[in-house]
């Protein structure tokens, strides 16, 4: 049951975690989008560039790294468990 | 006002200090003297001090615990509990406490022909709320002087918790410099501004007053 209360209140705080930071995260890919739009010279209308650059940032490796909200923690503790008990 | 926010803020600091003191590892060199286990009461406050490595213990009022004691090259006993912490606080993870309490019966060792070892542990030994460091791991070392090894938990933990102590002072700073020191300075200007406006009143007052002086 400890075990099953660890991983509740992990899941929780570890989702609030990757929450705000993937929305922090692509609200700066936005901004930078936006920005580059501005300084750029381009034919297509701004709303199309950022919403593509938003598709593009989608499928990236960068937002696929957030992910490590959930998978350093997890091994963090598997780490300190085979070095407490096994090493 | 000034003596309650510095009450406040080493309040805050020494809370944390000895939170660190007491769930950051520490180690010993000591001779094992002995092991031991014993029946102890769970039902008051102290509570905080022992693990609750699983849930019966919450229900039950008393439990075996072992012990692990020793002697320091100076020649002053040290206690300490030998409990899983299991998957509850402090983080270590700690399960194979059977192990470690074979580990410490085979590291007995007399007076005479003395063995060292070193024993990691967490926690503080206090005689008057019967507290008790508890054993993490044991290894041997050469002598009673021997180095202990480098603190790497210490070191990164700490590191850590200053990287983000200062990463959340500075941007508390900007966003004091941007947004509220701002608001502050337009609140004591418009109440300058209010004063002014007063004493000016008063004054044409006064001056009123004095047109019916006898002059």
């Amino acid at each position: 049951m400890a075990l099953v209360r660890l991983l509740f209140i992990a899941f929780v705080v570890l989702s609030v975690i990757y929450l705000s930071l993937s929305l922090y995260s692509r609200a700066r890919a936005r901004d930078r989008l936006e920005a580059e739009y501005d300084a750029g010279d381009f034919d297509i209308p701004r709303d199309a560039y950022v919403r593509a650059g938003l598709v593009e940032y989608d499928s990236s490796l960068r937002r696929k790294l957030i992910l490590g909200v959930y998978i350093v923690p997890m091994s963090l503790v598997c780490l300190i468990i085979y070095l407490v008990n096994f090493a | 006002m000034r003596y309650i926010g510095w009450t406040i803020l080493i309040t805050f600091w020494v809370c944390l200090a000895a939170f660190l003191h007491y769930t950051l590892p520490q180690r010993d060199i000591v001779r094992i003297v002995s092991t031991y286990e014993e029946r102890q009461e769970l039902n008051d406050w102290t509570r905080i001090f022992w693990s609750r490595p699983d849930e019966q213990s919450d229900a039950q009022i008393t439990r075996d615990v072992q012990f692990i004691t020793g002697v320091r090259a100076n020649g002053k006993p040290t206690v300490y509990r030998n409990e899983d912490t299991g998957w509850s606080w402090p983080p270590y993870f700690k399960f194979d406490t059977a192990n470690l309490y074979t580990e410490a019966n085979d590291a007995i060792s007399t007076k005479d022909a003395p063995e060292w070892y070193v024993i990691k542990h967490y926690g503080w030994r206090n005689e008057f709320v019967s507290s008790f460091p508890n054993a993490i791991s044991i290894w041997r070392v050469d002598g009673p002087d021997a180095f202990k090894g480098i603190y790497w938990t210490n070191i990164i933990v700490l590191t850590t918790l200053a990287a983000l102590f200062i990463a959340i002072r500075v941007r508390w700073r900007r966003f004091r410099h941007a947004r509220i020191d701002p608001k502050l300075e337009e609140i004591q200007d418009s109440w300058e501004a209010a004063g002014d406006a007063v004493d000016e009143k008063r004054g044409r007052f006064r001056r009123w007053l004095a047109t019916w002086k006898a002059k």
